[in-house]
């Protein structure tokens, strides 16, 4: 019989003192998520909410030609929307990727909205790159001519593909933005207990419904479709 | 170069010796079956004994002390039992400052209970998780020290035998892989053996499955002395099961749990009433007699089966869930009632070894030079009955004391035993093995070993009769006979269980011999031995402690007895 | 009960680290009570298999069997469980029996956990006593701090929430919320808390803390019900606080 040494497997070196960044990386990740890009969201479904109005054309020229009068607007765009847009993006397509999910095995509620942030996440920085391009840096320059952004949108909308395509992302958006707010609770350690997750995903989920509620009814709005009563 | 310690066995011995010879300098090399943190000591639920004195009843290490030796029926040298009831208080403030999460009062101090075999709460406890918790503690100071590169691991490995000179002097050990299988020695200039119990000599047993005292039995028959090991304690409260009997702590009686079975279709709390003063906290081979005789001489089991009620129902559930949370979740994991509600049903279960290696009564050594012991696997500390609670002590002051102990024996012994006796021994130890994969007879070592099972748990537990002993010793024998012809159902080399069990199965086999021969021989009643012919305790013809040699030439056990160190309480007639 | 009535079993089985693993069938005889441990005892004594070919015995990790040592973790009927306090009555038959997928396996049943303990040495889970000699009682703690502690440290270490957490892989190299409790635990202790610092270092390195998707699977797998998720939170809040601190150089 053999009897050649037999080697214990390594313990891992605990000697280097371990590098920070991945732990401030995911933290900023996750940051940024809500700050800035959660705010802006919520910014972006307001100023949208103005076609919810008697007359849309009109009100949404105002609020597009608004915001492109804030001072170094070409800036704060980059500043605090591109560069966390990609970043945050970019960054959650490499942990999607080192994801192993087991929701078939483990049919579980928290499991499968781990599975559904990943999958929504890849589908919503889709849509948004999309959506960036068309609206923002292709056709009709809205900046330059904020009476005409309702009528690009209504033009864009016309077709019932891309209506569905809007609804698909500004759905799935929601719900990586609002259980990314229950996350970022979680993982940061606001929410400690069992019993403040239950209460605080109750107000993530009421959150994430009014928001999604709210943008599906300003895309139906440039169909004249009209799900909330205007005034 | 620092000494090389080599200690087998991961419980709580042999992680306090690891501890102790690793922090004064030693090179340690510790073997385990299992990963240490999966050892049997996890098991222990209810607590650990020290004198602390914190519920101001005027308890003393000396009044711990009486209590073991009067427990255990005066069987126990004294001089080790007063040491460690002595440094017992120190240990648990070294626990507590390692995190054990001990129950606290009110005030933030450690809590005590009551258990088996006193009047005083002196019994510290961490849920009903005890042993779990402490095993835990070492396992990380262990841990620590790992990691400073001062104790190496080897799990997953099983000892073999010791490496000896012609003089009987111990110089290393012979170990396999259980995984790569391959066998080895490895020299060491002391080594401490913490192997602890022994239940599955008797099939069914509250011990795990790694307690097969396998280790004790090789190097009995390499020559060192077993005593007393026809002391074998039988815990009263276990749940039976089809793989092990479950243990249910004497925590549950010592927050006030009570033991009855039905008589006259009305509730009797028989120890209540048979030991007033003790009630049921008397201690373990007392219960265990009176469930006995309760269920097989009145009849009175529960639905005429062998079980009797342990009731904590009508105790506070919250109260239930701190203190004893741990074992009334494995009656309800196991069995399906909730014992909050309903009344545990309960039947002594083997449990305990209080014979094993001799060691000397200074500084754990046994009679092999440089072969030291520690933990449940030796002899010293319990006499004829454990009390509850005290072999948490008894591991972690064993361990402490062989650690240093080896240590020094090492740095006073370091001599070069030449390789010609590692040599010769990884041959012996290769040759049996050769010996195992080539048998080609018919005999089962499964069958054998539920034979042996069955016969120990019979005739050699709670109620001993001479004829019956004799005939198990004979049957016992014949077991031996046909392993002789015994076949492996699996011969491959690597991760092979069934080839391990089978080579665990001779040792236990030997090692059965001895207690059956023990118990023979001793004719009166003490402690956990009873023999209903000798139903008096005999100080005269057998306060003695049974040494068990190996005689190599009739492969059988030989008996001698040497004297009980009484030197600092008198006798008296054991009486609860 | 019924006279020999049977339990199926399908066990995935592998004779070592490199081979393809295989599906065996077992029938071993009904008795109450019984659990899978019961059922591989039995297949070990008589290794035959469901069409009667004898065949190796299923090799298997077990030890205290009571669901406290943590040694027989496996994957019945595709839930990651201690074979011990599986009970046969309430398994659906064929009762399927896996290794636990996440760590290497060596023969059959039997997997390597060692990544698992050298997690724990890598987070330095122990507390840094200054000897074993007597220095007199440890820190007082309150009855409600035990209670919050307690629970913590019956970790058996069985690894069962690793092979449930979808970031416990070779890719992610978490550590998974066993270890990531027990860093709770000791930066919980009067005296561990002196030391919080070093795990909470090691914690945020590769593999720590940011690697756990929240899943919450741990938490309904753990067989000792260790509030998982509440350990995952606490220590996320102290790897925060470390972190300012330490940014902010105090």
């Amino acid at each position: 019989m053999a009897t050649a040494t037999h080697e214990l497997p390594a313990p891992e070196s605990s000697s280097t003192t371990p590098s920070r960044n991945a732990f401030l990386l995911r933290r900023l990740h996750s940051l940024s998520g809500i700050i800035p890009l959660g705010a802006f969201l919520i910014e972006h479904f307001a100023s949208n909410a103005a076609v919810l109005s008697r007359h849309p054309a009109h009100a949404y020229g105002a609020q597009v030609k608004f915001l492109n009068s804030l001072p170094f607007v070409l800036a704060l765009e980059i500043a605090f929307i591109y560069i966390p847009l990609l970043f945050h993006g970019l960054y959650g397509l490499w942990i999607a990727s080192e994801s192993t999910p087991n929701a078939r095995r483990m049919p579980l509620l928290g499991n499968w909205a781990y599975l559904w942030q990943r999958i929504s996440g890849v589908i919503v920085l889709a849509f948004i790159l999309w959506h960036t391009w068309t609206a923002r840096f292709s056709g009709i320059s809205v900046p330059d001519h904020p009476e005409l952004a309702f009528a690009k949108m209504q033009a864009q909308m016309a077709h019932g593909w891309i209506l569905a395509w809007f609804l698909i992302g500004i759905t799935f958006v929601c719900y990586h933005f609002a259980y990314g707010l229950f996350l970022f609770a979680a993982k940061w350690g606001i929410t400690v207990t069992a019993r403040a997750r239950r209460r605080w995903g109750w107000a993530c989920l009421i959150f994430g419904v009014f928001l999604a509620y709210a943008g599906i009814a300003s895309a139906l709005a440039f169909r004249g479709i009209l799900i909330y009563p205007v005034r | 170069m620092n000494p090389k310690i080599i200690i087998v066995g991961g419980g709580l011995a042999g992680l306090a010796a690891a501890l102790k010879a690793a922090e004064q300098g030693a090179q340690v090399e510790l073997f385990s079956l299992v990963p240490v943190k999966r050892s049997h000591s996890v098991c222990a639920q209810g607590g650990i004994n020290a004198a602390k004195n914190l519920k101001g009843e005027g308890d003393s290490a000396w009044k711990h002390f009486d209590d073991t030796i009067y427990g255990g029926d005066f069987l126990a040298n004294q001089g080790l039992v007063k040491r460690m009831c002595e440094a017992a208080p120190a240990i648990i403030d070294l626990l507590d400052r390692m995190g054990v999460q001990f129950n606290r009062t009110p005030e933030g101090l450690l809590d005590f209970r009551r258990f088996g075999g006193t009047l005083y709460h002196r019994t510290a406890f961490a849920g009903a998780t005890t042993g779990q918790q402490l095993l835990y503690a070492l396992d990380e100071q262990v841990r620590r020290l790992e990691a400073e590169g001062k104790i190496r691991k080897f799990e997953h490995w099983e000892f073999l035998s010791a490496v000896l000179d012609e003089q009987g002097r111990c110089h290393g050990i012979c170990a396999q892989d259980l995984h790569g299988m391959q066998v080895r020695t490895f020299p060491a200039d002391a080594v401490i053996i913490a192997t602890g119990g022994v239940g599955a000599i008797f099939g069914k047993s509250t011990n795990s499955i790694v307690c097969t005292g396998s280790a004790q039995s090789a190097l009995y028959q390499q020559g060192a002395w077993y005593a007393n090991g026809e002391f074998i304690q039988v815990h009263p409260t276990a749940i039976p099961g089809e793989d092990k009997l479950r243990l249910m702590s004497e925590s549950a009686r010592g927050e006030g749990g009570r033991v009855w079975v039905y008589k006259d279709g009305k509730p009797w709390y028989f120890l209540e009433e048979w030991y007033p003063k003790y009630g049921n906290l008397v201690p373990r081979d007392v219960a265990t007699r009176a469930i006995h005789k309760v269920v097989f001489e009145l009849g009175l089991g529960i639905d005429g089966q062998p079980a009797v009620f342990l009731d904590v129902t009508h105790l506070d559930p919250h109260v239930l869930d701190a203190k004893l949370g741990g074992i009334l979740e494995i009656y309800e994991k196991f069995v399906g009632d909730d014992p909050h509600k309903v009344p545990m049903k309960v039947f002594p279960g083997m449990h305990y070894t209080m014979g094993g290696l001799w060691v000397d009564n200074e500084r754990q050594m046994t009679n092999l030079p440089g072969l030291f012991a520690a933990g449940e696997c030796e002899y010293q500390y319990h006499g004829a009955n454990r009390l509850g609670a005290n072999s948490l002590v008894s591991c972690i002051f064993g361990g402490f004391l062989a650690g240093p102990a080896a240590l020094e024996y090492a740095r006073n012994n370091r001599t070069d035993a030449g390789s010609h006796i590692f040599d010769q021994e990884l041959r012996r130890q290769q040759a049996i093995n050769d010996r195992l994969y080539a048998a080609a007879g018919e005999e089962n070592p499964f069958t054998i070993w539920r034979e042996l099972g069955r016969l120990m748990t019979e005739h050699c537990t709670v109620v001993r009769h001479n004829d019956k002993l004799r005939l198990a010793d004979r049957q016992i024998e014949d077991l031996l006979g046909r392993y002789q012809r015994i076949r492996l159902s699996d011969t491959t080399r690597w991760t092979n269980q069934t080839f391990f069990f089978t080579r665990q199965l001779y040792n236990m086999l030997q090692l059965a011999r001895v207690m059956v021969q023990g118990a023979l021989a001793r004719d009166e009643s003490r402690g956990a031995h009873y023999k209903p012919e000798f139903p008096e305790r005999n100080d005269e013809r057998w306060l003695k402690t049974t040494l068990a040699q190996w005689d190599e030439a009739a492969a059988a056990p030989r008996l001698s007895y040497q004297d009980v160190d009484t030197s600092q309480i008198p006798l008296r007639a054991r009486k609860y | 009960m019924a006279e020999g009535k049977i339990v199926r079993l399908r066990i995935k089985r592998q004779s070592g680290p490199q081979a393809a693993p295989q599906w065996e069938d077992f029938n071993v005889a009904y008795r109450p009570g019984m659990n899978v441990i019961v059922a591989l005892m039995d297949i070990a004594a008589q290794p035959r298999n469901a069409e009667g070919q004898p065949t190796t015995s299923v090799s298997y990790e077990a030890n205290c069997l009571e669901e406290v040592c943590g040694a027989c973790a496996m994957v019945i009927n595709g839930r990651p469980r201690q074979a011990c306090s599986a009970l046969i009555d309430r398994l659906e038959q064929p009762i399927t029996i896996e290794p636990l997928s996440r760590f290497p396996v060596v023969r059959d049943l039997v997997v390597n956990r060692q990544r698992l303990f050298n997690d724990l040495k890598r987070v330095k889970a122990w507390i840094p006593i200054d000897g074993s000699y007597d220095l007199g009682p440890g820190p007082r703690e309150s009855a409600a701090d035990q209670e919050t502690a307690y629970p913590l440290s019956r970790c058996i270490s069985c690894g069962n929430c690793l092979e449930v957490c979808p970031q416990y892989n070779d890719k992610t190299g978490f550590v998974g919320a066993a270890v990531l409790s027990q860093v709770r635990l000791f930066n919980l202790h009067p005296t561990g808390k002196l030391h919080a610092g070093e795990r909470l270092d090691a914690l945020s390195g590769p593999g720590g803390h940011q690697e756990c998707g929240f899943a919450q699977n741990c938490v309904n797998i753990c067989p000792k019900d260790i509030p998982l998720t509440d350990s995952i939170s606490a220590v996320g809040r102290q790897l925060i606080v470390h972190a300012v601190r330490q940014a902010l150089g105090s």
